[in-house]
Order: structure tokens, then C-alpha cells, then sequence
């Protein structure tokens, strides 16, 4: 155990909390001799424990602790007039890579009545740094290539949508044309997903946003007179996951498109509801028009490409799908219950109130 | 203009998109002219004076990107119109000449055509 040759002797255990300090520290005189030196001190920066009792702190090791910052800040210490808090500096030992240390030192108060001691602890951050900027570079370029990814994710679909609209306008036959222009409204879709999330971090989508772009980027294609024919998007707070949105979104499309192409023949007025809620894992999403009604019986149309969407969809979301007379007009309901004791039949009325 | 229709310039490197960006121009009534960078864009534009807009992408490749050009063609060629579209869902229409319009990709191409056709009614 080092004792110093001080005029009053630091107590046993003063000194050997010192020594067995798992943060490197050194106990020093009020001018700076070493009284004790933790092992761990001697460890971090290879300083021989032998050697360091009653040794000025700028004489140990090969004179590398000789940093008049320090120094001088130490004497402040000592005179109560300042305390090191977190004072960084730099570690220069020749043959040796410079290592950053944070230090902080404050007086030893026991009640010993004399002069001051001082505490001073010393921890090398050099490594903890250089993990800190490798992780803010990964950081970066994590979001960098996202970044990019989104790019060539948008440049996709757009030579994707542009391929279909180009086609559209050339076809010559009328059935043809609607057939295209639904791939481009499907892929508009997604991309009104893919242009959320860019925006946001993330994987969660807020709904509203996302059905009301949506609803913007059918009605720019689809109506040709707004003052006709509307949409009208209700939503609540959801936030639902990425694959989950990718779905209602291609569903809420299609039901749309449907009701623009059926519900209003000859030049009728109308509008086109889009709900949704939920209620902790349930969710109801509605899409209710003013228009004709469905056809039913022999009159039904056959089930198009858009009808197998929406029903596969449906079921992969664990839903259920349900179509009502409105009347006027049809309301399409999908639900996905997983409270399963009680079925909720206020919805229709909440729906035809958004009507 | 050109007999009377419009010229639009578009500047875009991919293929594809280029294509269908030119028959959307067609489509829409106007005389559609074709680059694949800025610096051909810039030719084409050093070469004739008939051009009123130009429709540009954000990232080619080449010496100067869609911002840039923006930027450049106002200060050359104050008269003509810009429609700048990009993959960045994010870009600040403030980074862009004033009065230009951004779209991100993939853009419809009714907005596109009415936005064509708004700026070019506003013809001084």
C-alpha cells in the first residue's frame, strides 16, 4: 500500500477505497504529489503502482500528466474555486496512439482539518468516442441509402405508370383503356404509401393522410366535373403497420374506382365516403356511395379483377366483407373484429351519417 | 411556340420515362423536344428560341441536376417555364426558381398536363 511522506497520514481505508477504485483515480496533495494511485490507473495507463507515491503528478509516468490545463485547474480546485467537471484533454505519450480523457476532480472532504486533498478521476473515452462516430456514420448511411432506395422505388413506379398511361392513350378499345387505367390507379396507390413513408420515419402509416392523398389522386384522375361528383375521407387517429396500409389502401382504391365507374351513370351527382375506425384492435373501414344501388340477381355484373382484390385483401387482413343497400347507393363494409363478444350494428348508422 | 402550338422540352435519363413523358407532351397538344441530360437540354435550348417550358427530372446524370438547371434556364432564359419532378418525396419548392412547379415522382400525368397548361396560359 503507497502512503505519502505527508505531514498528516491519510487513514487505511481513505487510501484503500483509492486504490481499489474501479475508475481510474488519483488522491493528490493540494500541490499536486500523488498520495495514492488506483490500481485501475495504473492498469489504464500503464503507470508501475510502485513508483507513484509522493511522485508531482506532471514527473509521472514519462511526464505525459505535465499538462499545464490541468494544472491549473487542479490549483483552482484546490482553492475552492473551481471544480472539474468533465474537462476533456488530450493524453500525448510518445510511440503511443493520443488517447481523450474525460477528467473530473473535486477535494476530498473526510473533516480532516489541514490541507486540501484532491480526487481526481480519469476516464479514457477514446474508444467509446470512436464507437459513438462509427454508429452516427452508420446512422447516416443507413438513411443515406434508404434515401436512395426510395429514389429508385419512385423512379420504378413511374416508369411503371407511365408505361400503363402511355398504353391507355393508344389502345383503341374503350374496355382496354378502363382496364389500364386501373393498373395506373392501383399503382398511383401505392405509391401515395410509398410517398408517406418516405416522408415519415418510420414503418407506421397515419391513415388519414394517407386515404385523403389517395382520395386527392383518384378524384384528379377520375372526375372529370368536381362540382358532380366528391370524396369525402373520415378517419381517426389510426396508425396502422406498413403491410396492413398497403392493403386498406388498395382496397379503399378499389371500391372507389368502382363507385366512379358504376354509381353514377348519366351525368349523376353524387359522393363517394371513405371511413374508417378502430377501436383498440378492431377496425371497421367503410366505403359508401349516393349512387344507383348494385344490380343484383342476373343484372349483377360479373366479378371483375377489382372484386378478387378486394376479397383477397379482406381475407388476408382477417376481415369480413359486407355489401348493403344504402339507398340510395350501396355501402361496402369490411371488419376485422378479434373482440369477438359483441358485433357492432351502430355502424351502419354511423356510416349513413357520413353520407 | 412553334405553328402556333407550344414547345415543351423534357429532360429526363431514363428511357422509358422519357418516352411516356413525350406522348403525355403530344397528348396534350404541344410540340415535345427531348433530352437525356442537362447539358443536352442546354444545347437544345442554345440552338432554337422557341422553347416555352421544360419539364425536367431531378437526378441525371451529367454535369448539372434538375435543381440546377431550373436554376440555370431561369437565369438564361427568364420566359420559359419549369415543371421539375423528382423521386425525393420531400423537396422544398423553395430550392427551385419562383413560379416553377414540383412534382414527385410518379406524377400523374393529368397534374402534369395541367399544370403544363396553367403556366403556359400565364404567357407574358
Amino acid at each position: 500500500m503507497p502512503t505519502a511522506p505527508t505531514e498528516h497520514f491519510e487513514t487505511a481505508s481513505t487510501l484503500a477505497i483509492v486504490v481499489s477504485s474501479n475508475e481510474p483515480l488519483l488522491f493528490l496533495t493540494e500541490d499536486q504529489k500523488i498520495i495514492a494511485a488506483s490500481a485501475s490507473f495504473c492498469r489504464a495507463f500503464e503507470i508501475n503502482p510502485a513508483t507513484v507515491s509522493g511522485l508531482p503528478l506532471g514527473e509521472l509516468g514519462g511526464g505525459e500528466w505535465a499538462l499545464p490545463k490541468l494544472a491549473s485547474l487542479l490549483t483552482a480546485t484546490a482553492a475552492g474555486s473551481a471544480q472539474i467537471e468533465a474537462y476533456e484533454l488530450d493524453l500525448r505519450r510518445p510511440g503511443r496512439a493520443t488517447r481523450r480523457l474525460v477528467v473530473n476532480a473535486r477535494t476530498l472532504d473526510d473533516g480532516v482539518v489541514g490541507p486540501a486533498r484532491l480526487l481526481l478521476a480519469v476516464t479514457d473515452v477514446t474508444d467509446a468516442r470512436a464507437a459513438a462516430r462509427l454508429k452516427d456514420d452508420l446512422v447516416r448511411d443507413k438513411a443515406i441509402l434508404l434515401q436512395e432506395v426510395q429514389h429508385r422505388v419512385a423512379n420504378s413506379l413511374q416508369i411503371i405508370a407511365s408505361v400503363l398511361m402511355q398504353s391507355a392513350r393508344r389502345v383503341q378499345s374503350e374496355e382496354a383503356r378502363g382496364h389500364l387505367h386501373n393498373a395506373h390507379h392501383r399503382v398511383m396507390s401505392i405509391a401515395a404509401l410509398q410517398r408517406q413513408l418516405a416522408s415519415a420515419d418510420g414503418t407506421m402509416v397515419e391513415l388519414r393522410t394517407y386515404f385523403t392523398q389517395l382520395a386527392q389522386s383518384l378524384g384528379a384522375s377520375m372526375i372529370a366535373d368536381p362540382a358532380r361528383l366528391s370524396i369525402k375521407v373520415t378517419v381517426d387517429d389510426s396508425v396502422v403497420p406498413a403491410d396492413v396500409s398497403v392493403s386498406l389502401g388498395l382496397i379503399v382504391t378499389e371500391l372507389a374506382i368502382n363507385a366512379l365507374k358504376h354509381a353514377f351513370p348519366a351525368e349523376r351527382d353524387g359522393m363517394i365516403a371513405i371511413d374508417y375506425r378502430s377501436a383498440g384492435k378492431d377496425w371497421t373501414l367503410s366505403v359508401t356511395d349516393d349512387g344507383i344501388g348494385m344490380p343484383e340477381g342476373n343484372a349483377a355484373p360479373k366479378a371483375g379483377l377489382g372484386t378478387g382484390i378486394v376479397e383477397a385483401l379482406t381475407k388476408n387482413l382477417a376481415s369480413t366483407i359486407e355489401v348493403k343497400d344504402a339507398a340510395p347507393g350501396t355501402v361496402i363494409t369490411i371488419r376485422h373484429r378479434e373482440t369477438t363478444d359483441l358485433e357492432t350494428p351502430d355502424l351502419e348508422t354511423d356510416v349513413s351519417s357520413a353520407v | 411556340m412553334r405553328d402556333g402550338k407550344p414547345v415543351v422540352l423534357v429532360v429526363e435519363d431514363s428511357t422509358l420515362i422519357r418516352m411516356s413523358a413525350v406522348d403525355l407532351v403530344q397528348s396534350a397538344g404541344y410540340e415535345a423536344l427531348e433530352a437525356c441530360d442537362a447539358d443536352e437540354a442546354i444545347r437544345i435550348l442554345e440552338s432554337r428560341g422557341d422553347i416555352d417550358l421544360v419539364f425536367t427530372d431531378v437526378q441525371m446524370p451529367g454535369t448539372m441536376d434538375g435543381i440546377k438547371l431550373s436554376h440555370y434556364i431561369r437565369d438564361r432564359w427568364p420566359p420559359v417555364k419549369l415543371i421539375v419532378a423528382s423521386g425525393a418525396a420531400i423537396l422544398a419548392e423553395s430550392s427551385l426558381p419562383g413560379g416553377s412547379r414540383f412534382f414527385a415522382k410518379p406524377y400523374d400525368g393529368t397534374a402534369i398536363t395541367d399544370a403544363m397548361a396553367r403556366l403556359l396560359a400565364e404567357e407574358v
